[in-house]
């Protein structure tokens, strides 16, 4: 089958059970051009991105904007971890942009390389082969406008200090004086609900409430880019739905760009402009979809509506394709 | 109450140690090596006075002051290094227990030639055996350090001293309590030992006096002492500890409670 970008509408592909390669998708010179009324068509889920030449063959890529206008960039990264045992090649190749004030939800099966993936961005990690830039820069090494919050709540606290001087500490670090930076906690905290325990340590609270110590401690420092690791993974259900809240109602206010990394498919549709599912390992991207949910997420309302469970039911889908063992490339390349 | 009752416990076993010696020594055969507890209690006042305690006792503890503080510092300092540069590590640890595995008594001869027979020589001693218990757990703790905090601090650009000092060393802070607990005994024991070569004061040189000179009772007089400065020096060890490691101990108990 060649991908044909312009070909048969993608709701065929599917029912038909073929792998949908790319359907009602743009060629990548043709990304920058897209327009609402070409994405959103009654029942069909419109994805964004293309398709792109590598020395491996053909590749879907991730939504991506002329050189220089996208906020973080990731470039044909790969990460190959060399073991005792042979090498792992945990992301093979992974090409998309994050523009400015977007919230992104990168998901994919357990096992997906979601984490290798996020250190990468972060600059924990050295990519084996590709690149990231933040602002056409290139990262090297964790970069001072990004924050990560990480899916270890209880270990990305530090145990010695209390809640308030968790959050505290970064700005301390960066030589903030005194008054801004008691505003910065004093705010970041109220951000997230947890003025009324700044003297408690971390671990007196609660698992939901130490994910939101983390996630003011990353408010107070003001990043332009927010990575988030499963930061719900492993508190409660009750709990992750008041959490997925907050994290939209702190992106709204701060304006930042958040990368957030989940398993969860309803988390990822609920939260994200844009869900970027990625294939088993070796990690590649596997479809770039537009969430075109109204700006305003209600957990009753939205969850509810009709354009969430067919965006919920495309992106299962994939993953579930995606656990088969479906590459993108090989539907591709044929 | 609740504080009397701890009270007992704590005193509980040393008076029914007392008693069984008192019963031992006051109805059974006669010996004079064993004086009853009452002659031990009147030799220790009159052996202890204000005197003895500026010419003997005193530079003993202030030898065991400079040797516990000495190791302290060496082992933390070191153990910090050792922990956090990966070569320094690889370089140094089969040499580590080579030395480590040397008793420090044996040292003293040497030590002597060194450095004279004055309290550099018996604080080096101290140290010598001390060190160790603090630098092994350090680097222990430093290199257990948690990756995720680890990598925390990396994405907030913490580094260089402030990492040091908000991260390294609280991180690896229980496990430098445990080799510090550990030393102290280690320090005290060394203190006596080195009193006993070439020494004209210390509660070691003294003890060995007492035996050379048959005079029981004080000699006895001086072990108990040396029991009851062990003593103070644990209880003070852990109100330091206490402050030092409460969250350690809050979040352990927390941990354990789930």
């Amino acid at each position: 089958m060649q991908p044909d970008p312009h070909s048969a509408p993608a709701g065929d592909h599917r029912a038909a059970g073929i792998p949908a390669s790319e359907p009602t998708i743009p060629t990548q010179e043709g990304t920058e051009d897209m327009t609402p009324d070409q994405i959103s068509t009654e029942g069909t889920v419109s994805s964004q991105g293309g398709v792109a030449e590598t020395p491996d063959g053909l590749l879907t890529v991730g939504k991506t904007m002329p050189d220089g206008e996208a906020m973080l960039a990731v470039r044909n990264l790969k990460k190959v971890y060399h073991t005792d045992g042979g090498d792992i090649e945990a992301v093979r190749n992974l090409t998309f942009d994050l523009p400015q004030g977007q919230l992104a939800c990168l998901v994919g099966p357990s096992g997906s390389g979601k984490t290798t993936l996020l250190k990468c961005i972060s600059g924990l990690l050295a990519p084996t082969a590709g690149e990231v830039t933040l602002h056409g820069k290139k990262v090297t090494g964790p970069p001072k406008s990004m924050a990560v919050v990480f899916q270890e709540y209880g270990r990305s606290l530090f145990p010695w200090m209390r809640v308030r001087d968790n959050v505290e500490l970064p700005l301390k670090n960066q030589g903030v004086d005194k008054a801004k930076r008691d505003e910065l906690v004093d705010n970041a905290l109220e951000a997230v609900g947890l003025a009324h325990v700044p003297k408690s340590y971390p671990w007196q609270l609660s698992g939901g409430m130490q994910q939101r110590v983390a996630i003011a401690r990353a408010v107070a420092y003001q990043p332009e880019v927010l990575l988030m690791d499963e930061p719900f993974a492993a508190v409660d259900a009750q709990t992750r739905a008041d959490l997925e809240d907050l994290v939209r109602s702190v992106w709204k206010q701060l304006g930042v760009s958040v990368l957030f990394v989940t398993h969860d498919i309803d988390e990822s549709v609920y939260l994200g402009e844009r869900v970027i599912i990625l294939s088993s390992s070796p990690t590649v991207i596997q479809q770039d979809v537009l969430i075109d949910l109204p700006e305003e997420r209600d957990q009753l309302e939205t969850r509810s509506s009709q354009r969430f469970s067919e965006l919920r039911h495309h992106v299962y889908e994939q993953i579930q394709l995606a656990k088969k063992g479906f590459r993108p490339e090989d539907a591709l390349a044929k | 109450m609740k504080t009397l009752k701890s009270l007992l416990y704590i005193v509980g076993l040393p008076v029914i140690l007392l008693v069984l010696w008192y019963l031992a020594t006051a109805f059974g055969e006669k010996n004079f090596f064993v004086p009853t507890p009452a002659l031990l209690a009147e030799t220790f006042v009159e052996t202890w006075t204000w005197d003895r305690m500026t010419t003997d006792v005193f530079p003993s503890l202030v030898r065991l002051f400079w040797g516990i503080l000495g190791s302290i510092v060496i082992g933390m300092v070191g153990g910090l290094l050792i922990g956090s540069v990966r070569w320094l590590r690889a370089l140094l640890e089969p040499t580590m227990e080579f030395f480590r595995a040397i008793p420090p008594t044996v040292l003293i001869p040497v030590l002597m030639l060194l450095i004279g027979i004055g309290d550099d020589m018996k604080v080096a001693v101290i140290i010598a055996g001390a060190v160790w218990p603090i630098l092994l757990n350090t680097i222990e703790g430093v290199r257990a350090m948690d990756e995720v905090l680890s990598d925390t601090t990396h994405t907030y650009g913490i580094k260089g001293f402030n990492r040091v000092r908000y991260l390294i060393l609280p991180s690896a802070m229980p496990q430098i309590m445990a080799g510090i607990r550990q030393s102290l005994s280690i320090a005290l024991i060394l203190m006596v030992i080195s009193e006993m070569f070439a020494a004209s004061s210390g509660l070691g040189f003294t003890i060995v006096q007492f035996q050379r000179s048959f005079a029981i009772p004080e000699m006895w007089s001086g072990i108990v002492l040396l029991g009851i400065i062990g003593v103070l020096l644990s209880f003070v060890f852990q109100l330091v500890e206490r402050v030092v490691l409460r969250w350690y101990h809050g979040l352990r108990e927390i941990e354990n409670a789930a």
